[in-house]
């Protein structure tokens, strides 16, 4: 799921036009496109959910289950009815608010995404301020000092970052810092002891924490945290300090930089306000795109940590063939995407000086 | 543990082990089976039981002064309400009932409560009553049900249903705080519960997909008991004396499944050449240690009434004569079909492989649970590797009537509960007699008459071959006291405690 968001959405800075700003016709034209493009990935979402050889039905009744049992729920899930009048039903739904019951849990779907997804968002948002906070520079540094031992240095950081499978990483993670350092707690967002302690408002576990000014399960959850988030940020910083090193080598071998540097001005001026800001609007892409990612779940991560979130609820949605689970959540990661677009477009409009004029 | 298949907490509803752990701590049944010894039943809501002398009528005394923890009182109307759900509902825990006769027009008349403290429940038609009886301690869904609280949430006629999947309304040990799917279930303790107060205050049970996590976290001791383990860690840990694994065997077998709707499998000479390209105690010894024991007999280990291994072995000649004979001396192609998880797989490869030996080339196709059980209940499938039979009473019919009665052969019948069906394997004279063994009330001559019935169930060379009876392996820190993990997996949570000399954890909780 993450190489194919990253192929679809690389595309996004080429189709840019770069003089134009955003006219409120285009707004208009963009939600429109927005719009379509969700109905489309719902009707594909929805038949090829359909056709899946998962039987949903055999999951509720269980394996022993007779014929009779069977047919009721079958009926009841509506499946007797026509492909386009169970889409129908589901859409109408959708037009109210209403995703639907989740198999997995029994409850409206959205009320089970409202839960899962800020566990993930909390994990994903410290990631990405890791992974951005640390690649960027390192990138530059790398770019700046090409071919020295630093250069070299990011390079195998970052082709570590990228290679390692995640899943080994996150296990050697536990096993160092948690097993026999002790220094990190383990698998879930909290020790057994403090769990429910908190009441839930956002969902974001440090957030409650604070509201509730309980000091000790806000460092106990930060301290669940910290691991899964460093191991996605490395995975990520690895992405984002590859391009950054590729953007600002692009930019470096420019005129304009040699004018600069025959200018006199100092090093530091000469990376930071010249290459370096020009660069921005393309990095942005990049670090949005790499949010997005993480975003969608690290399934990986989520299962090594029993981190419950939403990459785990899509998966195991999946393998029960909870269709309306599975719509809700491909209905998240489309609106994600959409805003992300969004947002990047906005900023580039603040960022890009060329867009301005 | 891990919470994959927690799908709904509704008794009534509820499918697989994992669940029905949950629900006996938050429930109580009218009676209980002894861990250690199954055959030994204990009173639980009913203090007393007595059966009248055609064998059809069950008579429970409930105990007097047990509250729900809505702080409703315990009746007779609620059990028989529970009871008669469980049917209306139709719903995965109706089969086994519905299987003794009751149906939705007869329940409200045969499950019955003559006085606010007596149950009677009238058998449609001839059983075994001890057999009866073990469903309604082993089975874990006759639990009592606040009927009035679970009717103030009913929706559409759904007997409650609905609210049932995410909450609970019983009188057990511990009252359930929260449940997130695939994530965490919190119970509490029951200080009114009418047993005495259960010494842990609080159970938590957590999720964990990954079997190396789970062990890192019991080796630190953040964990007191963890199940569903991959063999590896489970031998791993064996050897830290922190801690203990107990091995639970299970009613349920590993099995290797032919269907006899296909031409090749419905000659005999073909079924036994197969019987004879299985290389059970290689299975047994390297792929299924901490899964299973060897197992040939479709009753399960250990009951008075089981025959003693038949001991078949891998014997490639003697197949490949036999293949000879049915008129398929180079073989056949056909598939295999098996679960993709352990220890499906490497069965299955393992079957593959000497299957192959004998000219079978079996293409194995990999699928999830219902991928792969969803075509054995069409009887669109030609070799499964699988697990089954019930085996969850200590009675030789509940293996039998999962894994070999077929009353009706026909692709209509869709007798999709009975594996026998399944496989299309059918014989008249063996249903009869399994019936019949069922009713016989000489326990001695009922059983010789269940010797008799796997006598001619080998004889007639099954569809479905068994291979390794499921063991179950619980890993448990030594801190914890009075675990007994149940066969039948209602592990009774009340009497568990901790002895933690540090008591460095405050809510002495527990987790899974």
């Amino acid at each position: 799921m993450t190489t194919q968001a990253h192929t679809t959405q690389t595309r996004t800075p080429q189709t840019r036009t770069w003089h134009s700003g955003i006219p409120a016709g285009r707004i208009g034209k963009r939600l429109v496109q927005v719009a379509v493009t969700l109905f489309g990935l719902l009707l594909l979402t929805f038949f090829i959910g359909r056709v899946m050889p998962v039987d949903p039905v055999l999951a509720i009744v269980g394996p022993d289950a007779d014929h009779s049992t069977y047919q009721q729920v079958y009926h009841q899930l509506g499946f007797d009815k026509p492909l386009w009048t169970q889409f129908g039903i589901y859409l109408s739904g959708l037009a109210h608010g209403d995703l639907g019951n989740a198999l997995l849990t029994g409850k409206p779907v959205t009320q089970d995404i409202l839960r899962v997804f800020p566990a993930t968002m909390e994990l994903a948002t410290l990631a990405i301020l890791l992974g951005a906070g640390v690649g960027i520079p390192l990138g530059v540094l790398a770019a700046a000092k090409r071919n020295s031992i630093a250069d070299y240095g990011v390079r195998i950081i970052s082709l570590a970052g990228y290679s390692t499978p995640i899943f080994w990483v996150g296990m050697m993670g536990l096993l160092v810092f948690y097993a026999w350092l002790g220094w990190v707690g383990g698998a879930g967002r909290l020790d057994f002891s403090l769990d429910g302690q908190v009441t839930r408002h956002s969902g974001f576990m440090l957030v409650d924490a604070l509201i509730a000014g309980n000091g000790e399960v806000f460092r106990n959850a930060l301290n669940h945290l910290i691991l899964p988030a460093s191991l996605l940020g490395f995975h990520s910083l690895a992405y984002i300090s590859r391009m950054t090193r590729s953007f600002m080598l692009a930019q470096l071998s420019q005129e304009f930089i040699i004018t600069a540097r025959v200018k006199g001005l100092s090093e530091w001026d000469v990376l930071w306000n010249h290459a370096f800001r020009n660069i921005l609007v393309q990095l942005l892409t990049v670090v949005a795109l790499a949010y997005g990612s993480l975003l969608e779940g690290a399934v990986l991560i989520e299962t090594v940590f029993s981190w419950p979130g939403f990459g785990s609820y899509l998966t195991s949605s999946l393998m029960l063939g909870d269709m309306n689970a599975v719509m809700g959540c491909v209905l998240v990661v489309g609106m994600i995407f959409v805003v992300l677009n969004l947002l990047s477009d906005l900023l580039y409009q603040v960022f890009d000086p060329r867009t301005k004029v | 543990m891990n919470m994959n298949n927690l799908l709904t907490l509704d008794p009534a509803a509820m499918t697989g082990n994992d669940i029905v752990g949950i629900v006996v701590n938050l429930y109580d049944p009218l009676i209980e089976l002894d861990p250690q010894q199954l055959t030994n039943m204990r009173p639980a809501l009913a203090t007393s039981w007595e059966v009248n002398d055609a064998g059809n009528l069950l008579t429970f005394h409930l105990r007097e002064g047990v509250k729900f923890h809505s702080g409703n009182p315990v009746t007779a109307d609620d059990v028989v309400w529970s009871m008669r759900r469980i049917i209306h509902l139709n719903l995965a825990q109706a089969s086994v009932w519905k299987s003794y006769g009751f149906t939705k027009k007869n329940v409200d008349e045969m499950v019955r409560a003559p006085s606010p403290n007596t149950v009677e429940i009238q058998l449609p038609k001839p059983n075994d009553p001890k057999l009866v009886i073990y469903s309604l301690a082993a089975l874990g869904s006759v639990v009592a049900l606040d009927s009035k609280t679970v009717q103030a949430h009913e929706v559409n006629g759904d007997w409650g249903n609905r609210w049932l999947t995410t909450n609970e309304a019983g009188s057990g040990p511990f009252r359930l705080d929260s449940w997130q799917a695939k994530d965490v279930l919190n119970m509490s303790r029951n200080p009114q519960y009418w047993r005495g107060e259960p010494r842990l205050s609080r159970v938590v049970f957590r999720h964990f997909q990954e079997s190396q996590t789970l062990r890192l976290m019991i080796e630190k001791g953040d964990l007191d008991i963890a199940n569903n383990m991959a063999v590896s860690d489970v031998t791993a840990l064996s050897h830290d004396p922190a801690m203990v694994v107990d091995q639970v065997k299970k009613g349920t077998l590993y099995y290797v499944a032919m269907s006899m709707k296909e031409p090749h499998f419905a000659n005999p000479k073909v079924r036994e050449a197969v019987r004879y390209l299985i290389d059970y105690q290689g299975i047994g010894k390297a792929l299924m240690t901490g899964y299973g024991i060897v197992h040939q007999r479709p009753i399960q280990v250990g009951m008075p009434a089981t025959l003693p291994d038949p001991g078949y072995k891998l014997d490639i000649p003697r197949a490949r004569a036999l293949l000879a004979e049915a008129g398929y001396p180079d073989g056949f192609d056909t598939t295999l079909r098996v679960l993709a998880d352990q220890p499906f797989l490497n069965i299955a490869i393992a079957v593959q492989s000497t299957l192959m030996q004998a000219g079978i080339r079996a293409k194995i196709v990999t699928g999830t649970g219902n991928q792969i059980y969803g075509a054995m209940r069409e009887r669109k499938f030609a070799m499964l590797v699988g697990r089954g039979g019930s085996g969850v009473e200590p009675h030789p019919h509940s293996s039998l009537r999962s894994l070999v009665y077929n009353p009706d052969n026909s692709d209509e019948a869709r007798l999709t509960n009975f594996q026998g069906w399944r496989t299309g394997f059918y014989d008249k004279q063996l249903n009869t007699d399994i019936d019949q063994a069922l009713l016989e009330r000489d326990p001695e001559k009922q059983k010789q008459d269940y010797f008799a019935i796997q006598e001619r169930y080998d004889a007639l060379i099954p569809a479905l071959v068994p291979v390794s009876q499921m063991v179950d392996s619980i890993v448990v820190r030594t801190d914890v006291k009075n675990y007994l993990p149940h066969p039948s997996a209602t592990t009774f949570l009340r009497d568990v405690y901790k002895v933690d000399a540090a008591d460095a954890k405050p809510a002495g909780g527990k987790g899974l």
